[in-house]
């Protein structure tokens, strides 16, 4: 595991398109999942 | 150019709603989708009021898919049995998803529903189709070659009421269609789409189904979903705008067409990550719409029925006297689109087939 975490900024330098991609998803679920939270609220 | 609509009361530029749904015929086409889950959003965004949208995007579906499968009829690629058992689950999907629909019409939250049934349904498969998109183009270039494995057994294989369908070449339970149909026929009521995009993938992954009678047997069950969404939507609400048909489904046939000729000569790998990043886009616009949006209520001038013209006058009528028949006629209606669209290509392939046999 924490060899995982060291290799970390260097797969992410290595995957920039795949590590944007992951940024972008999971900004685009957060904001329908809080929206989705706020909404029903 | 704007057109009064006389069920959904609102007034929609003709050549923007026929654009549209030619260009979502055409990703149709390219790419074997339906494309409901893409028009029903545009739809509202053009200012058709969801609950219209949904209904109105649901009849022009019955006639594309109705065009599609006269087209897989005529070659022998359709596997009835197996539609037939999807097609009873779906009825009775459909008829929980119309009561559902009717629930949250009554409580007037069915705007809300509608949109986020929209943004997880696009952020799924918007997701999905990025991530194996991205995986695709990633294996082509390193060329890695992957062995997939020839069936899967999930426990919807274990039940019980197993059968032969003779032309999938298959021994299986017939409550696997029956649930497969059963959730597609939910979703196509509260949403407007034809559900082809679950149950294309549930039909190779999960039935195990020949691909060759996929799209056909796909459409097959689409017919019959849609005709019972339509009917249920025009007698309940009085929904169905035929003008509106009209114009969607003389847009989203053209569409499709160009669509399948094109999807002949173009490489859908790429095209498929750039179609992933178009469903995620709209799920924003509708995510914005939804939340951040400053929603102004929209006052209606009560129309009084003498200054429409006497086509939306006769469609005002009709719908509000006789809602069965109007119901039925808008089934008749998109059925008899989609058969005409069929023949008149299969006249033009003949013609062209002719035409190039004398050149040649």
């Amino acid at each position: 595991m924490p060899e995982i975490i060291k290799n970390l900024p260097n797969e992410i330098k290595k995957n920039k398109l795949k590590t944007g991609i992951f940024i972008g998803l999971s900004a685009y679920w957060g904001l329908i999942l809080i929206g989705t939270f706020l909404s029903v609220r | 150019m704007d057109v009064f609509l006389p069920i959904a009361e609102v007034s929609v530029n003709i050549v923007a709603i026929f654009s549209l749904s030619a260009v979502v015929g055409i990703l149709s086409g390219l790419f074997g989708v339906g494309g409901g889950f893409l028009m029903t959003p545009f739809l509202i965004f053009l200012g058709v009021p969801p609950t219209y949208a949904v209904a109105n995007e649901a009849n022009n579906i019955l006639a594309t898919s109705v065009s599609g499968s006269t087209t897989h009829y005529l070659k022998d690629t359709l596997d009835y049995k197996m539609g037939l058992m999807i097609v009873i689950g779906g009825a009775i999907g459909t008829l929980i998803g119309i009561w559902t629909f009717t629930y949250f019409k009554g409580i007037g939250k069915i705007d809300i529903v509608i949109s986020l049934a929209y943004m997880y349904i696009l952020a799924i498969i918007g997701t999905a189709m990025l991530v194996e998109g991205l995986g695709e183009i990633d294996k082509a270039r390193k060329k890695i070659i992957t062995k997939k494995k020839l069936h899967v057994h999930y426990w919807i294989h274990g039940l019980p009421l197993r059968m032969r369908f003779q032309k999938s070449k298959l021994y299986e339970s017939a409550f696997t269609p029956i649930i497969i149909g059963l959730f597609v026929g939910f979703i196509a009521a509260i949403m407007g789409i034809g559900g082809a995009f679950i149950l294309v993938p549930a039909m190779i992954y999960i039935i195990g189904m020949p691909t060759r009678l996929i799209p056909g047997t796909s459409l097959f069950v689409t017919i019959f979903v849609s005709v019972i969404v339509t009917f249920l939507h025009a007698f309940n609400y009085g929904s169905i705008d035929l003008i509106l048909v009209f114009m969607l489904v003389t847009g989203s046939i053209i569409g499709v067409q160009v669509g399948q000729k094109l999807g002949e000569s173009v490489d859908s790998t790429g095209l498929k990550t750039l179609l992933a990043l178009l469903l995620l886009i709209v799920g924003i616009a509708i995510a914005y719409d939804t939340f951040f949006a400053e929603h102004t209520t929209q006052e209606i001038a009560k129309i009084d029925t003498n200054d429409l013209n006497k086509l939306s006058m006769f469609i005002k009528k009709l719908s509000v006297e006789v809602p069965t028949l109007y119901g039925l006629f808008s089934i008749v209606f998109a059925v008899s689109l989609g058969v005409a669209a069929a023949f008149i290509r299969r006249f033009l392939s003949n013609l062209r087939k002719k035409y190039f046999k004398k050149a040649a």
